[in-house]
């Protein structure tokens, strides 16, 4: 009985044990942290205000003219009903000389796997990130699928490169587009900061 | 091509030259290269030797596997690396062969 009683204790404590390694598991590691009053810092490296409850966290992990980080959140009415924005800091196209000159390069790849007919809504000289940038704002239309998007893209630079900011909200062609999305976009490019130079920057300030 | 484009500035600071090469035809390289902005050389090679020369030959398909190679200034293959090019490494692996004098 008592020979019983020791296996039973003995699982027992084994079971305890396991449950306190799954309990004592590695926190998953996130490339942010949440500072007081809504501020993200993202990989101690940018900072700029959260969005607000709803938008899901976007994130491709690296490659060719993939963006940094942004986010998403889907609209009512069905697909193609989504709104996504994000940072880029590598945007289409090669010319750093001109933000019209990287314009056109952008527009001949930024939805390309979409056959749309862009019209420019507006065009028009902003401050981002302390310095002067490019805001262009478009409408994308595909009269076979039935869907439209409307776009935003501002374009800033970081040191001798342009970065690039985007919000694209897709609908189907009779529906309504939600204007305060592009207010939470203004206000996420409108808050970035960064807190140290580029990999770039650093690259040529240290020969 | 376009993140090569981007970068030409600093690989000019690091003594390194870039060349493109594929197996399309002149005519199709030289729009291609026009309607991107690229400025840098695009080599036709429609035969595909170099293809054997950097292990880069699809088995029954007339294109080039991607892969960015750096030769060193002697002619010798100093980094190789398949897939999307990994802009950063690349840098950073031409100012450390810079430093070393290695000059590509």
């Amino acid at each position: 009985m008592m020979k019983k009683g020791l296996t039973i204790l003995f699982f027992l404590w084994v079971g305890v044990w396991l449950s306190g390694c799954a309990a004592m598991e590695t926190p998953k590691q996130v490339p942010y942290k949440v500072m007081p009053g809504g501020i993200v810092v993202w990989e101690d490296e940018i900072e700029f205000k959260i969005p607000p409850p709803g938008w899901k966290l976007l994130r491709v992990e690296s490659g060719e003219n993939d963006i940094n980080f942004g986010f998403m959140r889907s609209d009512p009415g069905g697909f193609p009903s989504v709104t996504t924005f994000a940072y880029d800091e590598e945007p289409f196209g090669c010319s750093a000389a001109s933000f019209e000159g990287r314009e056109r390069e952008f527009f001949k790849r930024f939805l390309f796997n979409a056959i749309l007919q862009f019209q420019i809504l507006e065009r028009k000289k902003v401050q981002v990130v302390g310095g002067e940038g490019l805001q262009v704002d478009v409408e994308g239309k595909d009269p076979v699928k039935g869907e439209k998007v409307r776009a935003r893209v501002v374009f800033g630079k970081r040191g001798d490169r342009i970065i690039g900011f985007y919000i694209t909200q897709w609908r189907t062609m009779d529906g309504v587009y939600d204007l305060s999305a592009f207010e939470v976009f203004d206000r996420f490019w409108g808050s970035f900061k960064f807190l140290k130079k580029s990999f770039y920057q650093t690259l040529v300030e240290n020969p | 091509m376009e993140g090569h484009q981007r970068n030409l500035y600093l690989y000019d600071r690091f003594n390194a030259r870039v060349v493109g090469v594929s197996r399309d035809d002149v005519t199709t390289l030289k729009y291609w290269g026009k309607d991107l902005g690229v400025t840098f050389p695009l080599l036709s090679n429609i035969t595909g030797f170099l293809g054997v020369t950097f292990d880069t030959l699809v088995e029954g398909k007339p294109i080039f596997r991607r892969r960015t190679v750096i030769i060193d200034k002697t002619g010798i293959i100093r980094y190789s690396r398949d897939g999307s090019p990994d802009f950063k490494d690349i840098l950073l692996f031409l100012k450390k062969l810079n430093h070393e004098g290695g000059k590509p």
